[in-house]
């Protein structure tokens, strides 16, 4: 098969933020392009998240956040990923995030930010680049 | 393999659980992994809810995620979408409609892609299924990809299949035509909050009455309104397991003896065995017939050679 293995991402909707157009957008040129998309919808606890990626054995999570609490989920999200053993997993972060906190999530240990506007084809090399650097190592 | 990942799953390790299925999804050859664990605590019960896309099996399926955790049962689903044919990638939106407590062990839910051609189902599933006894999981549900058309896949693979319809699916020569009914062992009217659910329901009954000698059951459900729940897990719970001889290992041995016979035909077949080029080229030519030539392979392939 041409795609034996391919890439497993969760896209969730963190916090308390309504609008799901966005991920949406990206869930579907992931699909297009090959990977495994799983979908796991808006108002998601941290917890939940977490969970969600650990049962699916997910190689990507990536968080979209337009509520402006992203200084405060991002890091709970991080440290359970840490706490159950899933440093592994790489987590993007998508969604309205002031330029002065991209560094700051960055140094968390978060992958990536994609803001608004970003191409879509823009994240999908990033995640097959990365990948490729994964397996490589 | 990491050396440790069996001894983690022995323990109970989600995350051990979680990457097995990977491996076994992505092809890994289960019966080593399933010989090693060595037999199911207990056998469970496999479920698969199957229909068109849209009919509402993922809603119904968090709905029974509910009512099974409610009687003190654990619970893994598998849930598949389809793949698409041409990227190979999925969309997988299952999981959203089956909401559960981050923090409850007692259920587990992976999302599959079915690629197309297949029954709706993922590839690889039914050792998936067996992994996941293995882990101690009461109730297995399987989410079919939509139904497919002679659906006989899930058959093979649960132990009990539920077939989804819902009012104003179109008449009855759709059913028909599809081949589902008579993959079903419970026939759900799903919907039943919606008009036309009674209709529905006496157009299954009066088309099974015509063939079916299962006694099939047919019920109205609600997943939005909680109608018909109880009666459905009521079914599902003393329905008899199709297999009764399956956490006795014999599905396995069969597994193996497979797995064997496969890979010496492989072997033979990379070594041009002049005996087996000349077999396949009798049966071609129609010198053997399927029973004959089966025979003879067989015999070609035996250990002691």
């Amino acid at each position: 098969m041409a795609n034996a293995s391919p890439i497993r991402i969760v896209l969730a909707k963190v916090g308390l933020d309504g609008h799901d157009r966005g991920i949406k957008v990206v869930a579907r040129a992931l699909r297009d392009a090959g990977f495994h998309v799983i979908y796991a919808g808006l108002w998601q606890t941290p917890e939940a998240v977490v969970r969600t990626v650990a049962d699916e054995d997910a190689d990507w999570l990536g968080i979209s956040l337009l509520s402006g609490a992203h200084m405060t989920l991002v890091p709970r999200v991080l440290r359970l990923l840490r706490e159950q053993g899933l440093e592994h997993v790489g987590v993007l972060v998508g969604g309205i995030i002031p330029e002065a906190d991209i560094p700051k999530l960055l140094e968390m240990g978060v992958a990536r930010v994609f803001g608004p506007g970003t191409p879509l084809s823009e994240i999908v090399a990033f995640l097959r680049e990365q990948s490729e650097a994964k397996h490589a190592g | 393999m990491p050396d440790d990942l069996l001894e983690r799953f022995q323990r109970g390790d989600r995350l051990a659980l979680a990457r097995l299925l990977t491996l076994l999804a992505r092809g890994r050859p289960a019966a080593p992994i399933l010989a090693e664990l060595g037999p199911p605590p207990k056998p469970a019960r496999v479920i698969a809810i199957t229909g068109s896309g849209g009919v509402g099996k993922s809603t119904l399926v968090g709905k029974l995620i509910e009512h099974i955790r409610g009687q003190g049962l654990s619970v893994a689903v598998l849930a598949c979408d389809p793949q698409s044919p041409l990227s190979g990638g999925a969309l997988l939106g299952d999981r959203f409609r089956m909401p559960s407590r981050p923090d409850d062990p007692g259920v587990f839910i992976r999302s599959l892609a079915a690629p197309p051609g297949r029954g709706a189902i993922a590839e690889h599933v039914e050792p998936m299924v067996r992994l996941l006894e293995r882990f101690g999981f009461d109730v297995i549900l399987i989410e079919t990809a939509g139904a497919g058309q002679g659906d006989t896949a899930v058959r093979e693979l649960a132990d009990i299949v539920v077939l989804l319809l819902q009012p104003e699916t179109g008449d009855d020569l759709q059913w028909e035509k599809a081949g589902v009914l008579e993959v079903a062992d419970v026939v759900v009217v799903h919907k039943a909050d919606l008009p036309g659910a009674e209709q529905v329901e006496s157009q299954v009954r009066t088309m099974l009455g015509l063939s079916d000698s299962r006694q099939t059951p047919v019920l109205r459900v609600s997943a939005k309104t909680g109608l018909g729940l109880d009666q459905l897990w009521t079914i599902l719970a003393q329905c008899p397991l199709r297999r009764p001889g399956r956490s006795a290992g014999g599905r396995e041995l069969l597994a193996l003896a497979q797995e064997a016979l496969a890979a010496r035909f492989a072997a033979a077949e990379a070594a041009r065995d002049p005996a087996l080029i000349q077999l396949i080229d009798q049966w071609r030519q129609g010198q053997l017939d399927d029973d004959q030539a089966t025979a003879a392979l067989w015999e070609l392939l035996r250990p002691s050679r």
